[in-house]
């Protein structure tokens, strides 16, 4: 039994490992995304297009892992929230890195266009925030460390409101005739795209704290409909 | 008699038991000294060879590069320090284990393979992972792969190819438009044109003497040629420096704030290669303002350093480039440069004047916000 147990939880550090692996690849692909779409690198743009297929590889075979460890092993408590939190990582992580993907693609379409420095500085800012914040979710994961996790989300406010900013500039400029509205439009996209990025880290975090504590935000929203369930029928006795 | 002969008889039964049982004891005792001479020489040899391995894996942890072993079945046998920071690594690092960990199994299959792999970090690095098969007279003993850092020497690299083809485009320009300018006027005869033609060739000509006064100057500072260390005060520098400046900021109308320090603040400096070093950051702000947008200058005493900070509000660096900035002719914006008639020089001289005063130089700049430059000098700057 002893020894069943250490290759279930080498299992699980394994697949600990590929979800770290996961995060590394989107943390590479979003400064990697801005350096395409600033500098107009369609090579690098295409490269990070074609990359995107080894996250997606290495999503389905984690995948397919979990459910194979879930169904040899049946595990319970913290062991059974570690890896549906790892599955849950999973996709959050895939969907993060399609969204790199779709700046890369975003930066094909407006290709050309000569950014002014406001609307740069912002797009560099929105990339570093995005990529702290998916490194801070990562490093929450494997720390186990649920005060960090949970404060994600006060965190990502500063992102949000860099996507507001960036709105503004792209306004600002296609008004003052420097961008097209394609250009225009797209650039709002990509703003939006890394805004998201920082949302799946949140939901990362929300995630982690679930697997260290076992409870979701949603459980609070949950209590409050039981609670109005109960109440219901004694006011309509009332009544 | 009788007796006599039973006597001899035993004694020489006794004789020859003894002797047996003295041969037996003596092939005994070599047999143990065999014995222990064999283990001695056993021990002696399993502690050469314990040594032998203590050393090689002493050498090996020495190492400035990353060393992988692992057996014939993939299993990592060993990791010298260097290789292990990367095995609990994570965010981008933790790439680099994944490519070890493919390279590997690739050499266990009998092939030598390679892989660069270029992290965005931050910091941005480019790493060397080769791996091979450790095959001695047709056995295999496993695999070994290789991690080498080669941020520094791609970064050179491509300094040493930049410098050249930047120095024979800034020598170039002038030198083309000299020569045609020359060809035109040769044929002219209206004394109007004559005059503007004059006019242009003056300007060129000043714009290569002013390349040629920067890399002389560049040179200098480098060779750290007649560094006359005397004390200077700081408020002096600074004001040197924006008598220099003002003609330019006044035609580009960007107005120039100074907090200056105590006129007793004083550094022991070369005042030439100070004043040099400051002229350039402002001549910087300047250059790279928009009209009526400030450019602030502040000096002040910060522990036992000095510290100019020259901050505008200007265009800004972007990030990828704030690495290089410090490089000879290395500019941000190419175009922009050559109608503001910067060569990119102005940087590498403020570089080179921080380093030989033992002091540094950083910047911290947000496109589209602007730009802060900190040039940090210790106060009795040291030869």
């Amino acid at each position: 039994m002893g020894e069943l147990r250490k290759s279930f939880h080498e299992e699980l550090d394994e697949i600990q490992a590929g979800i770290v692996r996961m995060g590394a690849l989107v943390t590479e692909a979003v400064p990697r995304a801005t350096e395409a779409l600033l500098e107009s690198n369609l090579e690098l743009a295409q490269q990070l297009i074609t990359a995107d297929d080894q996250l997606d590889d290495l999503s389905v075979y984690l995948e397919e892992r979990c459910h194979h460890v879930l169904a040899l092993q049946a595990p319970m408590a913290s062991d059974l929230r570690a890896l549906s939190s790892a599955l849950r990582l999973n996709a959050e992580l895939e969907r993060s890195g399609d969204l790199a993907v779709n700046i890369a693609k975003a930066t094909r379409r407006i290709y050309g266009t000569q950014y002014d420095a406001t609307l740069r500085g912002v797009l560099v800012r929105m990339s570093e925030e995005a990529c702290r914040l998916m490194r801070l979710a990562i490093d929450s994961y494997v720390d186990g460390n649920a005060g960090l996790a949970a404060a994600l989300n006060d965190i990502d406010d500063q992102l949000d409101g860099l996507n507001r900013d960036c709105v503004q500039a792209v306004f600002q400029a296609h008004n003052d005739g420097a961008i097209d509205l394609q250009a225009a439009v797209q650039l709002c996209l990509i703003s939006r795209y890394y805004e998201r990025i920082g949302d799946h880290a949140v939901n990362i975090g929300e995630r982690v704290v679930y697997m260290v504590t076992g409870w979701l935000p949603e459980h609070t929203g949950a209590a409050r409909l039981k609670i109005r369930e109960r109440n219901q029928p004694e006011e309509t006795d009332e009544e | 008699m009788i007796v006599a002969l039973v006597v001899v008889a035993a004694v020489v039964v006794l004789a020859l038991v003894g002797a047996v049982a003295w041969r037996e004891h003596r092939q005994f005792v070599d047999a143990e000294e065999n014995r222990r001479r064999d283990e001695e020489l056993h021990r002696r040899f399993e502690d050469e060879v314990a040594e032998s391995e203590t050393r090689l894996r002493l050498s090996l942890d020495a190492i400035t590069q990353g060393v992988v072993m692992a057996d014939t079945a993939g299993n990592v046998l060993y990791r010298n320090p260097y290789a292990h920071q990367y095995t609990e690594a994570r965010h981008g690092e933790a790439l680099v284990e994944a490519a070890v960990a493919e390279l590997l199994a690739e050499a266990a299959q009998g092939r030598v393979v390679e892989r660069e792999v270029e992290l965005f970090g931050p910091p941005r690095q480019c790493l060397f992972v080769s791996a091979m098969p450790l095959r001695l007279e047709g056995k295999d003993h496993g695999s070994v792969a290789l991690i080498d850092d080669i941020t520094e020497p791609q970064r050179l690299d491509a300094m040493r190819r930049d410098f050249v083809a930047n120095i024979s485009h800034e020598l170039r320009t002038p030198m083309g438009a000299l020569s045609l300018l020359a060809e035109t006027l040769a044929g002219e005869t209206d004394p109007e044109v004559v005059s503007r033609l004059a006019a242009r060739v003056q300007s060129e000509a000043i714009r290569l003497s002013d390349i040629m006064d920067d890399l002389l100057e560049l040179s200098r500072i480098e060779s750290n040629e007649a560094s006359e260390r005397a004390p200077v005060a700081v408020q002096h520098v600074i004001g040197d420096a924006l008598s220099r400046i003002k003609p330019a900021a006044e035609e580009k109308e960007v107005p120039i704030q100074t907090v200056l320090p105590a006129l007793d603040l004083v550094v022991r400096a070369d005042r030439r290669q100070l004043t040099s070093a400051v002229f350039n950051l402002l001549d910087n702000a300047v250059k790279y303002s928009e009209a009526t947008r400030p450019v602030r200058v502040t000096a002040r005493l910060e522990g036992e350093w000095v510290e100019v900070e020259v901050r505008d509000q200007g265009y800004g660096i972007p990030m990828s480039h704030q690495e290089r900035i410090f490089e000879r002719f290395y500019q941000v914006d190419r175009s922009r440069g050559r109608t503001d008639g910067g060569v990119g020089l102005g940087l590498a001289i403020v570089r080179h004047v921080a380093t030989n005063h033992g002091g540094e130089v950083h910047v911290e700049s947000t496109e589209g916000e602007g730009s802060s430059f900190t040039l940090a000098v210790p106060v009795g700057a040291q030869v």
